[in-house]
């Protein structure tokens, strides 16, 4: 059957009925829950929270607990969406003890909030109690996106306070050819957005979508029509649509500064970096270091992450690219079974 | 951006209803008799006019495609630019309840901000057109209407298609100046119109944003102090704060000892 006749005919009512059939599925879905660990807070900041995920195996002899550092754009909760798609449970599962920082939403009484608050005092702060509470002198530190810029940073600043250092998709030289984002934003003037406050989550958002603007905001939408999936499906990708559109505001004094610093001066790579008078040398990061990147980033691409392997003084570096997208680094199948496998049996090579 | 959340409950069937519409309407363009055929068969080469003239459309329509950052006095200034991303609408004073100089300012940057948003829909045609040209060079010429599964083909070509034209444009150092350029603007409409309220608030003796700020960097001084003092000596400290902690415990001790001194006489 042809489209000519199928729209007039037979397939044209066929596509409306799977139209409406996944519209009732998808208010249907409304109320799915996101996240699925059972975690207790432990330590909180301003509106920081730190959370400990509470064990799901015995504890793995040897291993020192994971800190998770998420980046403040996003919700953490993707890194533990359902019980399938989980990497918190895969580690726990490992018999890890992993703490999680969730940034919370800043509000206009944080809009001075910077990014050495952020480091210092929020960050450390939870690097602090961690240590405090298993008596340890060093952890391991995950950071995971901007998390893992801010992770890098500290672990430069405090080397002796992190033990070994994973980073997933994490930009370090902001100046490569295929960093959309970065030349988008190359010419703002980040005084002026520092004047402005907050910056709600939805403008953030939207910057992200609008780079690429027909797979984010359309085709996605009809692979679900034509796909035709059912609830649990469409379920999973309601928890996707939740985590992608619930994301917090921005204290507007640290994403002017990550804007300047990162985005404009490509500090990491220029050596320009300083926090709290301090110079942050990536060189000074000498720990056991895994590099997580996925190779078709439209937000961090592949050699803005790579490059980590060039400023870094540690002469223990794995790095693992991995065929997905960005957000698929945390949700696609094949991510969720490849990553937490990889950071189980490298921080078992080196207990 | 269209949000699901900017209207308060999480709607997630309201994108896919708008999207599923696009893409029907976007079938009827494949499904139309090619008249330079006589219905016969399919000119693609038809098409290039009313699948560029959708695509513009939809770029005009979309802040996902659009400037990512828009105060909102912005908005109001454009007309037809989505609604504002920010917490808060237009201020409900007005530029009749301000200072001259000040809403001339106002309407200078509104103007300016106009003016890229022009400049800025300039590409979309120019997006639209590379699009449909590039769909047109790859789809082929079929011997028959498609079925409905090469249709759905065509649509993940002509994703792609738009795709690449929107990254070639996007790439280019105007697009991007344009990006910059339209969040400086619309940050300044914003800085503006809080000036305002500041001079509004001064005026009925509120306490003003500007105070406020004040107020709240005393109070972070003093947390940070206050949690280097809860650290203790378990962490090492930063230089800066060390020597900060250092000025501060003896700004105190020198005081402190003046008061004892003062005590005592």
């Amino acid at each position: 059957m042809n489209v000519a006749s199928a729209l007039g005919g037979g397939i044209f009512p066929e596509l409306a009925l799977r139209l409406s059939e996944t519209v009732t599925r998808l208010q249907a879905a409304r109320g799915v829950s996101v996240g699925c660990s059972q975690k207790r807070a432990v330590f909180s900041l301003g509106k920081t929270t730190l959370y400990e995920y509470l064990p799901l195996a015995p504890a793995r002899a040897g291993h020192l607990p994971i800190l998770i550092c998420f980046a403040l754009v996003n919700r953490p909760y993707v890194l533990d969406l359902q019980p399938e798609r989980s990497l918190v449970r895969r580690l726990l599962e490992a018999g890890l003890g992993v703490y999680l920082i969730d940034w919370g939403d800043p509000d206009e009484a944080d809009r001075h909030t910077d990014l050495e608050d952020y480091i210092e005092q929020h960050l450390g702060g939870c690097v602090r109690h961690v240590l405090g509470s298993s008596s340890g002198e060093a952890l391991n530190l995950l950071g995971v996106c901007q998390g893992g810029v801010l992770s890098l940073c500290y672990t430069a600043l405090h080397s002796a306070h992190v033990a070994r250092l994973i980073t997933i998709t994490t930009p370090v030289d902001f100046h490569t050819p295929a960093n959309l984002l970065s030349r988008w934003v190359r010419g703002v003037d980040t005084e002026l957005l520092a004047a402005c406050g907050n910056v709600p989550g939805e403008v953030l958002n939207g910057l992200f979508l609008g780079l690429m603007p027909f797979r984010l905001t359309q085709e996605k939408y009809v692979r679900l029509l034509t796909g035709r999936p059912e609830q649990r499906a469409v379920e999973d990708f309601v928890r996707m649509e939740r985590w992608i559109f619930d994301s917090p505001p921005q204290a507007g004094a640290a994403l002017a500064q990550f804007v300047r610093w990162f985005y404009q001066e490509n500090a990491f790579v220029h050596g320009t970096l300083r926090i709290a008078g301090e110079r942050v040398d990536l060189a000074r990061v000498q720990q056991p270091l895994l590099n997580l990147y996925a190779l078709d980033d439209h937000i961090v691409p592949p050699d803005a992450s790579a490059a980590l392997r060039r400023y870094i003084g540690s002469r223990d570096y794995t790095e693992h690219a991995i065929r997905t997208g960005h957000i698929g680094m945390y949700v696609s199948g094949v991510a969720c079974k490849e990553i937490p496998r990889r950071i189980v049996a490298w921080l078992e090579e080196r207990r | 951006m269209e949000s699901q959340f900017s209207g308060g409950e999480f709607k997630p069937e309201e994108l896919y209803k708008a999207s599923a519409e696009r893409f029907f309407e976007l079938l009827k363009t494949f499904a139309a008799p090619s008249p330079a055929a006589g219905g016969a068969a399919h000119d693609w080469s038809q098409m290039a006019g009313p699948l560029a003239t959708q695509l513009e459309q939809w770029l005009r329509m979309s802040q996902s495609a659009g400037s990512w950052f828009s105060a909102p006095g912005a908005a109001a200034a454009a007309p037809g630019f989505m609604g504002s991303q920010w917490p808060f609408g237009p201020l409900p004073l007005g530029p009749a309840a301000v200072q001259k100089p000040e809403t001339q300012r106002i309407w200078e940057l509104a103007a300016r901000f106009a003016q890229l948003q022009t400049q800025l829909a300039a590409h979309w045609g120019e997006i639209a057109r590379s699009a449909a040209q590039r769909f047109i060079a790859r789809a082929g010429v079929p011997s028959a209407p498609p079925s409905l599964e090469q249709t759905l083909k065509l649509y993940e070509l002509w994703v792609a298609c738009a795709e690449e034209a929107y990254a070639a444009t996007a790439r280019g150092e105007d697009f991007s100046r344009l990006q910059s350029e339209l969040a400086n603007v619309s940050a300044a409409i914003l800085v503006e119109q809080r000036r305002h309220a500041e001079s509004l608030a001064k005026a009925f003796g509120l306490p003003t944003r500007n105070e406020v700020d004040v107020l709240y960097a005393h109070v972070k001084e003093l947390s940070r102090r206050l949690a280097e003092l809860a650290a203790g000596s378990a962490p090492p400290q930063r230089p800066a704060a060390r020597a900060k902690s250092a000025k501060t415990a003896k700004a105190a001790r020198t005081k402190g000892s003046a008061r004892k001194r003062r005590g005592r006489a």
